[in-house]
């Protein structure tokens, strides 16, 4: 489901936030950059709004965020949800005891990793980050999440690219994002 | 006792009471044997502070959680949020060692995680992780930041990757300034200006966006942690290419015996653990 549809007033104003960059990080890529949107303190404050009002009240407690840019999105979603945030990182950053989730790139695989203890059994999850693409960053995230138990209630991205069909990675697991870009 | 002196604290049991250890020039022999020990259940402060006797004097009045087997730091009193370089208060540099600490302070501290050897060994890393984890003490932490700058008209606070991600931008939405990553080469896809540090073996690299920020803006600079100073000054100097006005740097914990503080020559540090 994409809030895009829904034609929530501010959709509009997120979306004209956002800079495509053509040819990054290679050719034929046209990146979606959400950093002209930080720019905008209302347009951002309506993004975080906008997941606020979706997940307060549905018992989450925590809020895992991908690295790097789920580290921007996430953090104020949980601090006004009330729920811990776990930030799941590339491999070798965090220092103590992790569980890691192998995935699959274009070429070649990456891995993610969640401390041990972070998250317990039959917690309420949200995962975070800026955008869905093929979904395979998303998908061990929900991995991490499941392996120690927890129950990953959605995921919850800024921008999806629904031609690289993301959604049908997850598990089956809900996706919720505010913008699509064909 | 001098200055630079280091004291570590263990607790065995509640019922125990402490044991004290000092170490002098980066030297810790009895604690590492500790430290690699499975069976106690450890709980450790580090401190360069002088005073030593309320922790001996007291050791009753602390009771510590015992519920988690790792290293966590120990809140004793008196763990001060410091500052320096307060142009309104010039005075006021000595005066803040006794003022009375935030009462919120303690939670903060005492829910930040040290692991030892990591990256490397010899090094006791400071891990916020735990304090992400605590809903209380990452409200509370961001709070404190907000209430000392919503009225200071900052329009920008700069993060640095990736922990400066995290509490960043919660500072920055409560307080209306617009939110700009500074990254690590390679990650930023717009046009980008670079500013080279230098590191313990080798340099780095920090970009950040043209056009992020304009001339004259206001700017606040955050990170979790300062330890040389040498990312944060690397970041005062991107912002300052541009025209903008660092008016303080922001960090959760300062190393004070790395001497970051004065790295930063004469911007102003703000920290809440020390």
């Amino acid at each position: 489901m994409s809030a895009y549809k829904d034609k929530d007033a501010r959709i509009n104003g997120i979306k004209d936030q956002i800079r495509v960059v053509p040819n990054f990080p290679k050719p034929g890529i046209m990146f979606q950059d959400i950093t002209t949107l930080l720019l905008k303190p209302k347009e951002f404050k309506d993004t975080i709004d906008m997941f606020v009002e979706r997940y307060k009240g549905k018992n989450i407690s925590v809020v895992a965020g991908i690295e790097a840019r789920g580290f921007i999105f996430g953090p104020p979603i949980a601090l006004a949800i009330g729920a811990k945030f776990v930030p799941l990182r590339k491999p070798k950053k965090l220092p103590g005891k992790v569980i890691s989730e192998e995935y699959i790139l274009e070429y070649g695989r990456d891995c993610l990793e969640m401390h041990v203890g972070a998250v317990e059994s039959a917690e309420r999850a949200l995962v975070v980050d800026d955008l869905i693409a093929t979904g395979g960053t998303l998908c061990a995230a929900i991995n991490l999440l499941e392996r120690v138990g927890a129950e990953v209630v959605e995921c919850a991205c800024v921008i999806e690219l629904p031609d690289l069909k993301g959604r049908e990675r997850l598990n089956g697991k809900p996706l919720y994002v505010l913008v699509e870009s064909h | 006792m001098q200055p630079g002196f280091s004291i570590l604290c263990f607790q065995a049991s509640a019922d125990l009471p402490f044991l004290v250890f000092y170490q002098r020039k980066g030297v810790m022999h009895a604690a590492a044997s500790l430290l690699n020990s499975s069976n106690l259940s450890l709980r450790f402060a580090s401190q360069t502070q002088t005073r030593l006797s309320p922790w001996i004097a007291a050791p009753s009045s602390v009771r510590l959680p015992l519920n988690r087997s790792q290293n966590y730091r120990i809140a004793l009193p008196p763990l001060h949020s410091t500052v320096s370089g307060d142009s309104t208060q010039p005075q006021q540099m000595a005066s803040a060692d006794v003022k009375a600490q935030d009462p919120r302070i303690a939670g903060i501290s005492s829910a930040i995680r040290v692991i030892p050897d990591f990256p490397k060994p010899g090094i006791m890393f400071q891990d916020i992780t735990t304090l992400l984890l605590d809903t209380k003490a990452f409200r509370d932490t961001i709070d404190l930041f907000v209430e000392r700058y919503k009225d200071k008209n900052i329009s920008v606070v700069a993060g640095i990757e990736a922990r400066g991600f995290i509490f960043g931008p919660p500072i920055a939405l409560a307080i209306g300034a617009k939110f700009v990553p500074m990254r690590k080469p390679k990650k930023l896809p717009g046009e980008v200006i670079s500013e080279e540090y230098s590191l313990e073996y080798g340099k780095d690299v920090m970009e950040m966006h043209v056009g992020a920020v304009q001339a004259g803006e206001r700017a606040l600079i955050v990170d979790d942690l300062v330890a040389t100073g040498g990312t944060l000054s690397a970041a005062i100097r991107l912002l300052e290419r541009v025209g903008v006005h660092v008016v303080e740097c922001a960090c959760v914990i300062e190393l004070p015996e790395l001497k970051g503080r004065e790295r930063l020559g004469e911007k102003p540090l703000f920290v809440l653990v020390s």
